[in-house]
């Protein structure tokens, strides 16, 4: 977890963020025009939008398949392998002669696929256990902060080699092993925002009125926390397409012929040597530009969102 | 203060267990092993094979004796895929080189991003301040395993300045880029909470009373600020070793270093049980040990925290 | 007052901060005397400026101040002294009391090192000779126990025993001028009079002058032989204390005086001084107090009054009404 999130977790914001959610009603329509106004934000926002927009269509405007070998180049990669308009390998070939154009529209896929199920699911599951442990309390709640405890101080590569080599490398094992070990996502902040408002008055009234548990922390909590949520979900999605990439990079990932980006950079970097740097510059730039487009928009919804300084 | 590091250390017993456990039957339960290949062995060899490595035996007797070698003798058992290799074997040669650049990429760390985030803090929105904040979003997004690839094309194929990988006995060539590329993202992440909490602590009334007192800028800084202004970088190193011990397995890798992080990736390729687990349970502790070590010297630090253990 | 030249003038000190919403004018054109061993008050509102002189004296103004004006000791003007000059004053000769005892000693520090690093500073003692006169200090201030609780830290101290430090640590150079920063304020009531009571024990003894800057005109009535009075960031009135409580020269005194309960008659009601304290972000062209007072004329908007001795008193006041003519 990044130190972005370290005031998240600070008691100081969860106070001012229940006052802030119980007094003003125009919450979610102020919190859209100060993001609006975030012009970093905005431009990240359209930046995404492309990025998904290519990863969707954009193997209609390749002139190969993703796992297609062009045998002409193939053997010349280095010298006729290179990004080019005649030949219809825009992004040029990689390795094995495969157009880089349509992998990286494949890797794309595979990697905000990966970030925009996975993160946002993750989130769930944790606010979920989150929301349960802060509002019951006791001898439950302390078995999960317990195991919170342990499973945040293991690195997260060991579950992720040991689940993938042993239940295979596909897109939906790695989405699953993610959301497995991505639990504890998003739960201290819940949690402690769940045992904050719990015992604000409008709780105690909806008890009186005999209103069940879930009915009181769907109707009455969850409104109220949802835009932690939203802060936290985008903090976490940028840090699953990283952990994606990562662990696609040390070859544990995603399976060949499909690919992500951290795959189509791992391979890029293993043949830099041989001056193809395209291979390594067309992954690594679809990453960047993927990263910060979402760095600034967590940036743009924390500060939209976050009640301090107003 | 023995007593809390005791109560620590115990603790740390039922969660290696914990992890033990649940990573063994994980991987025992899962399809394929250690001996599937393309061409099936013959039965009486497949035999053989299995008892040879006690593995015709029930799982729970399987696990019992293994728990049992690593308490009694600290033995990880033999490997699966390295033919006369132990466990102990592979990390006794793997783990030093490692734990080698991963020390000097923690020195690197706190060295470097203490001091830059105190400047940055001092010289408040001055042109190193703004390098730093740069630089601290530019290591958010260029993560370990593009940033190594770029220094490679850099420091090796461009000017020719360092060895591209490889060990050598831990010459320093060969230490320093998989030192620095481990660390970078965290020596920005270390400057920005450093100049974070360096702003704070100046802003705290305690520091006006060092002022009143007639202490010179330098002396207020050292003694009175420095303390309390690390508490928290002290308290994020703890995640960032975690995170650090992951990135040592793309390190191994991309740099060929010979480090344990290669074991672990080559295990799981060969479905090698006992590397796999072994290597886990060692990173496991390793973490431990580092957050153990970190809480005993935040206590150290924090007077409070102290008079509470 | 006596005759002798004073220890400090403060004149025509005028304090503003740069913010992001323009200027704020803090403290304007504020002017005084200290004589050695004289006891002043400074009394307004909170948000007045009281705060910012006592900080503008020491250099210890945040970074976006501006000051004007002089801050004469010893004949040297304070406010354009390097850094290097105002740190060996410092505590060595001006000491400050800070008003939250909680947040004023560093957490991370034993109290013996706090209170010996200034005499180890200002008068190159050796840390035992520095513990030797801590152990002094805190025998002065009646800390109980002193030598076994040398070596602890802040927060294993009550905030009244905690406040006795700080003006222990104070009190380390036995300096001669001690501005002491509503140092009451946060502590109980009954904690609040012990500590007053010490702070005036302890002037008497050394013969220390000190400015009491208080929003708390209860606590000034017992100590001050004078008090000023600040609003707006400029002074209302200047006088004897005495002569303040018997016959309030200003319309702004005498509603601060009406909003203090008085032990004798409990039965008689607070009046409340209505509206809100002054918007600052302009310098003043008239009586800050203008709007908030009952007894203002036209004029009071228009010019702003300067101070002026009245009736033949030591007092001083600024208000274009004749004092007869307040009710």
């Amino acid at each position: 977890m990044s130190q972005s999130s370290k005031r998240l977790m600070s008691r100081q914001f969860a106070e001012d963020a229940a006052e802030e959610m119980i007094t003003s009603r125009s919450f979610w329509a102020d919190a859209r025009g100060r993001f609006l106004r975030n012009r970093m934000a905005v431009v990240s926002i359209f930046m995404l939008l492309g990025l998904v927009l290519f990863a969707l269509f954009g193997h209609a405007f390749a002139a190969w398949s993703y796992e297609e070998i062009d045998w002409a180049v193939l053997g010349k990669v280095k010298t006729e392998g290179g990004p080019s308009w005649e030949n219809g390998h825009y992004f040029g070939v990689d390795d094995l002669g495969r157009d880089l154009f349509a992998r990286v529209v494949q890797g794309s896929q595979t990697s905000l696929m990966v970030g925009f199920v996975a993160g946002p699911l993750s989130v769930m599951l944790g606010a979920t256990i989150g929301a349960l442990a802060g509002y019951y309390g006791g001898k439950f709640d302390q078995m999960v902060m317990g195991l919170y405890t342990i499973w945040i101080s293991i690195p997260y590569i060991i579950f992720f080699v040991v689940w993938q080599a042993f239940f295979g490398r596909s897109l939906t094992q790695m989405i699953l092993v993610i959301i497995i070990v991505n639990w504890t996502a998003g739960l201290l902040i819940v949690r402690g925002q769940v045992m904050l408002l719990k015992n604000r008055e409008f709780v105690d009234a909806a008890r009186m009125l005999g209103m069940s548990d879930a009915a009181i922390l769907f109707k009455h909590l969850l409104p109220n926390i949802l835009w932690v949520i939203v802060i936290y979900t985008s903090l976490t999605i940028p840090e699953v397409i990283m952990a994606e990439s990562l662990v696609s990079f040390l070859g544990v990932g995603i399976q060949e012929p499909n690919t992500s980006w951290g795959a189509l950079i791992s391979e890029g970097a293993r043949t830099m040597t041989f001056g193809t740097l395209w291979q390594l510059a067309f992954p690594a730039a679809f990453f960047v530009i993927a990263q910060v487009s979402l760095y600034y928009i967590g940036d743009g919804l924390r500060d939209a969102l976050d009640p301090k300084d107003r | 203060m023995l007593n809390y590091t005791l109560r620590r250390l115990l603790a740390v017993v039922p969660t290696l267990l914990l992890l033990i456990v649940v990573s063994f039957y994980l991987m025992r339960l899962a399809p394929g092993g250690p001996f599937t290949s393309e061409r099936p062995l013959p039965p009486a060899v497949m035999q053989n094979v299995l008892e040879r490595y006690g593995m015709d035996e029930p799982l729970h007797v399987q696990l019992w004796t293994y728990i049992k070698n690593i308490v009694c003798c600290f033995d990880f058992g033999p490997s699966f895929s390295q033919k006369d290799r132990s466990v102990n074997d592979v990390i006794a040669q793997g783990f030093p080189v490692t734990l080698t650049y991963g020390f000097w990429s923690a020195v690197f760390v706190l060295v470097c991003g203490v001091p830059l985030g105190i400047i940055a803090a001092l010289r408040h929105n001055s042109f190193w301040d703004y390098t730093m904040t740069g630089l601290a979003i530019f290591s958010q997004i260029f993560p370990n395993f593009v940033l190594a690839p770029i220094m490679v094309l850099l420091f090796t194929l461009s000017w020719g300045l360092l060895p591209g990988g490889g060990w050598n006995g831990g010459q320093w060539q060969y230490v320093i880029m998989p030192a620095v590329a481990l660390g970078t993202s965290y020596m920005a992440g270390v400057a920005r909470l450093t100049r974070g909490s360096m702003l704070e602590v100046l802003n705290a009334p305690y520091i006006r009373t060092a002022r009143a007192k007639g202490l010179p800028e330098r002396t207020i800084i050292l003694r009175h600020a420095l303390k309390p202004a690390l508490l928290p970088t002290l308290t994020y190193m703890g995640p960032v070793f975690v995170y650090m011990i992951t990135g040592s397995v793309f390190i191994d890798i991309f740099f060929s270093t010979g480090g344990i992080g290669q074991d672990f990736i080559d295990g799981a390729y060969a479905r090698d049980y006992s590397i796999l687990l072994g290597l886990a349970v060692l990173y496991a502790m390793l973490t431990f040990v580092l957050t153990l070590l970190l809480d005993l010297l935040y206590a150290w630090i924090d007077p409070k925290v102290r008079s509470q253990l | 007052m006596t005759g002798a030249d004073p220890i400090l003038s403060v004149k025509n000190l005028s304090i503003r901060f740069r913010t992001g919403d323009g200027m704020v004018y803090a403290v304007n054109d504020v002017s005084f005397d200290m004589h050695a061993g004289q006891r002043l008050a400074i009394v307004g509102e909170s948000g007045s400026g009281k705060s910012q002189i006592a900080l503008s004296i020491l250099g210890l103004l945040a970074r976006n101040a501006e000051v004007e004006g002089a801050a004469l000791w010893k004949g040297r003007d304070l406010l354009a002294m390097p850094a290097a000059e105002i740190n060996k004053i410092r505590a060595r000769e001006i000491a400050m009391i800070f008003q939250d005892p909680m947040s004023a000693l560093n957490p991370y520090m034993t109290i013996e090192r706090q209170l010996s690093e200034v005499v180890e500073l200002h008068e190159g003692m050796s840390r035992s000779q520095g513990r030797a006169r801590a152990l002094e200090v805190m025998d002065a201030v009646k800390i109980p126990d002193a030598r076994a609780r040398l070596r602890a830290y802040p927060h294993e101290f009550s905030g009244g025993m905690r406040q006795r430090i700080v003006i222990a640590m104070a009190l380390m150079c036995r300096p001669a001028l001690i501005l002491a920063d509503e140092p009451t304020t946060a502590l109980d009531v009954t904690v609040q009079a012990q500590i007053m009571e010490l702070l005036a024990e302890v002037q008497q003894a050394m013969g220390t002058a000190i400015v009491l800057i208080t929003h708390d005109l209860g606590v000034v009535a017992g100590f001050c032989e004078d008090t000023l009075v600040l609003y707006g960031g400029r002074v209302m009135e200047t006088a004897p204390t005495r002569a303040l409580f018997r016959a309030p020269g200003h319309p702004y005194t005498r509603g601060l005086l009406r909003a203090v309960p008085n032990i004798n008659d409990p039965s008689a009601t607070l009046a409340a001084i209505p509206g809100s304290p002054p918007n600052q972000t302009h310098p003043p062209r008239a009586c800050p107090f203008a709007p908030r007072c009952e007894d203002a004329v036209t004029a009071c908007f228009e010019t702003l009054p300067m101070l002026e001795p009245h009736a033949g008193t030591a007092s001083r006041r600024a208000c274009l009404r004749p004092v007869e003519a307040l009710t």
